[in-house]
């Protein structure tokens, strides 16, 4: 490779054994948009702001919540171009996954091979690693499922969790109110006064997105759908 | 998934390890290995509602009747769908192929899927491949630009019609076709069109039969009428 | 001669009421010459999972150890047993990959869920051509086409274990009398939800 001599790999262990690297893209997702997500006993559902930063921008063009299959779902809390990126590869994995076994892929495969796909920008040349935080939510055979992938490439699995700038008290706030018998509709009420905590100024459809996943599969609520359940807070 | 740090597992695309090995044998007078193949007579038309494509359920391997109950239409999408005829395994492969590809179009943009984009996939492929990989399709469907039908062939060459052959059975069910196609025909009118086409496939050719599967594509929805017809003499 | 009949040899799987037949011949030959007489073409990926590779031994050999690699990676990478389903497709997409260069052997994949007592069977060509065995079996190898007659003539739906090694013995036996490629006995696994057995029958030896 002609680029050899710059290829080296930016993340390198300080003294301390730290990777800063990682914790600089650890503190880009925390001063993020806040994003949540609750997984209830027949679903799961993933919310986050999407706070404009004029009135002039046209609201409905461009999502932060996106489907990679028929039953997975996907948000993030950080940077929006390194999101898309991932979304990207997320939605390659899951095809090829299907036409290799016929099957589609597990919630869990997919957040392993994505995850894996994170960890491997920690340790490469001439990369950076992702400055984004993801929450995955699926659906498999009757299960829901939800996991975080971090930008080292760690991965979790949530019964409820909270990304971004107000994610401590978002976490404390899920952790007053979660309960195992948890079902959809009270989710996604739970997951908007999640927001709600630390949102700033007025919360309309226009800037939060909701995504549901249950046996039907992954979607995104239409900003009409979103606006009932504002209402009926 | 491919990394710098681990190779992938397996390795993408066809690998060629045999090819020379398998040339010497037929050099030494091994007979080549026969393929399944479809054998197939399928047409399509469109009416005035949508696309109407038709199908026998026959795969043969040489005078063996492999499968009696084939499916040999290949729905890509909600709204796309292609009629195969040729080596099995190819028709499978491509349909796996460029379903993938168009559903990942569709969630990367977000709408209804062009016809045009599968039909591209398709004849791409098969052109690259120079006639190698043995299909004989018709592509059709409904989008926002209408109603589609296109007959590929395996080098890669492809033409927009209103009714179409394909197969070994194309001969006889490509010229009821020509006698008895009108444009602006209702439902009923292309389901009986298409089934007669079909049988007189099924009648004529050997490696055509064992039943009729329909296809209707309308801006609505698809519609897959599997075993429409199973002819009682011909089974 | 096909260099897929090199070494012939057949096999047949069969669906029974909550039970399983998987079958084959025991011969080994090099065109006309008989040169083992305990060759088993199937290979076991679990007790309720069977594959047949039928055709040239050389290259059953070969894919049987790429399968089987295929599959231990899978079942580690997602700590779950695989489903005949996806072995199936696994098999298929194997051989596709040879479909320039393909390997001169079929494949059968048979499958019981131990839960429901629900059977798989499926068959495909040598560039991985798939058919389901709706009709409650599916054959490969030399005496193909003799294993399609004897089958449709005396298969039957819904049978129990005894009955059905009883009528996949006695299909697989008829077939291999008329071949000369396959033969010299048989091996049968009979599959229930809670026993597996392996039965070797006696044939004729010429």
């Amino acid at each position: 490779m002609t680029s050899e001599r710059y290829s080296f790999s930016l993340t390198t262990f300080s003294p301390s054994g730290k990777l800063v690297q990682i914790e600089y893209a650890l503190a880009a997702v925390a001063s993020g948009a806040n994003s949540t997500a609750i997984k209830a006993s027949n679903g799961v559902v993933l919310a986050t702001e999407k706070k404009q930063k004029s009135i002039l921008n046209e609201e409905h063009s461009i999502f932060k919540i996106e489907a990679i299959t028929e039953h997975i779902g996907m948000v993030y809390s950080g940077m929006g171009p390194d999101y898309r990126l991932l979304v990207r590869k997320a939605r390659k994995i899951a095809q090829k996954y299907q036409s290799m076994y016929d099957e589609p892929i597990p919630t869990s495969q997919l957040v392993q091979r994505v995850a894996y796909i994170m960890q491997e920008y920690t340790q490469s040349g001439g990369v950076r690693p992702f400055g984004v935080s993801l929450l995955i939510a699926g659906w498999d055979k009757n299960k829901p499922s939800l996991f975080q992938c971090d930008p080292s490439g760690a991965y979790f699995a949530w019964k409820a969790t909270a990304l971004g700038k107000n994610h401590v008290n978002g976490k404390s706030f899920l952790e007053k109110r979660y309960s195992e018998d948890l079902e959809l509709e009270d989710a996604i009420h739970t997951a908007i006064l999640t927001l709600k905590e630390g949102f700033e100024g007025q919360m309309t459809a226009d800037n939060i997105e909701i995504g549901v996943c249950d046996k039907k599969g992954f979607r995104r609520l239409t900003p009409s759908e979103v606006r009932d359940y504002l209402a009926s807070i | 998934m491919s990394s710098a740090l681990l190779p992938p597992f397996p390795e993408p695309g066809f690998s060629f390890e045999n090819v020379e090995r398998n040339v010497s044998l037929v050099k030494k007078g091994f007979k080549p290995p026969k393929f399944t193949s479809t054998g197939t007579t399928v047409a399509a038309a469109i009416f005035d509602g949508g696309i109407i494509i038709g199908t026998d359920k026959r795969a043969s391997a040489g005078t063996i009747v492999a499968n009696k109950n084939t499916n040999k239409i290949h729905k890509i999408s909600n709204n796309i769908a292609f009629g195969g005829a040729g080596t099995a395994a190819d028709c499978d492969q491509m349909e796996k192929m460029v379903r993938a590809h168009v559903e990942l179009h569709r969630l990367n943009s977000g709408k209804q899927v062009p016809v045009c984009v599968a039909l591209t996939k398709i004849t791409q492929h098969l052109f690259r491949y120079q006639g190698h990989i043995q299909c004989a399709l018709i592509v059709g469907g409904v989008d926002k630009f209408g109603y589609h039908l296109h007959h590929v062939y395996p080098h890669g060459s492809s033409s927009e019609v209103l009714f179409e052959a394909m197969g070994s059975g194309s001969l006889a069910a490509i010229s009821h076709l020509e006698l008895n196609y009108k444009q602006n025909m209702n439902l009923d009118e292309a389901k009986l069109l298409i089934r007669n086409a079909i049988l007189a496939g099924v009648e004529n050719d050997l490696a055509s039969g064992n039943g009729i599967d329909l296809c209707i594509i309308t801006p609505s929805g698809m519609e897959h009428l599997v075993d429409y017809e199973i002819p009682v003499a011909f089974v | 001669m096909s260099i897929e009949s090199y070494n012939g040899g057949a096999v047949m799987a069969m669906a029974g009421k909550e039970c399983l037949a998987v079958v084959c011949d025991k011969r080994l030959g090099a065109r006309l010459t008989t040169i083992g007489m305990n060759h088993s073409k199937i290979y076991e990926i679990n007790p309720y999972l069977y594959v047949c590779l039928p055709g040239l031994a050389t290259d059953a050999l070969t894919v049987y150890q790429r399968l089987r690699f295929r599959v231990n990676m899978y079942e580690l990478k997602e700590s779950r047993k695989i489903s005949p389903q996806v072995l199936c497709s696994m098999l298929s997409n194997l051989l596709y990959e040879h479909r320039f260069g393909n390997y001169f052997i079929g494949g059968v994949v048979a499958g019981l869920d131990p839960a429901t007592g629900k059977t798989y069977l499926y068959a495909m060509d040598c560039l991985g051509a798939i058919t389901i065995g709706t009709e409650g079996f599916v054959t490969g190898g030399h005496c193909e086409e003799q294993l399609y007659g004897t089958c449709e003539a005396l298969y039957r739906p819904d049978l129990g274990p005894e009955e059905l090694l009883e009528v996949a013995s006695q299909a697989f036996l008829s077939a291999c009398d008329r071949d000369a490629g396959s033969g010299w006995g048989a091996f049968v696994y009979i599959v229930t939800k809670n026993k597996v057995e392996l039965k070797s029958l006696k044939a004729r030896m010429d």
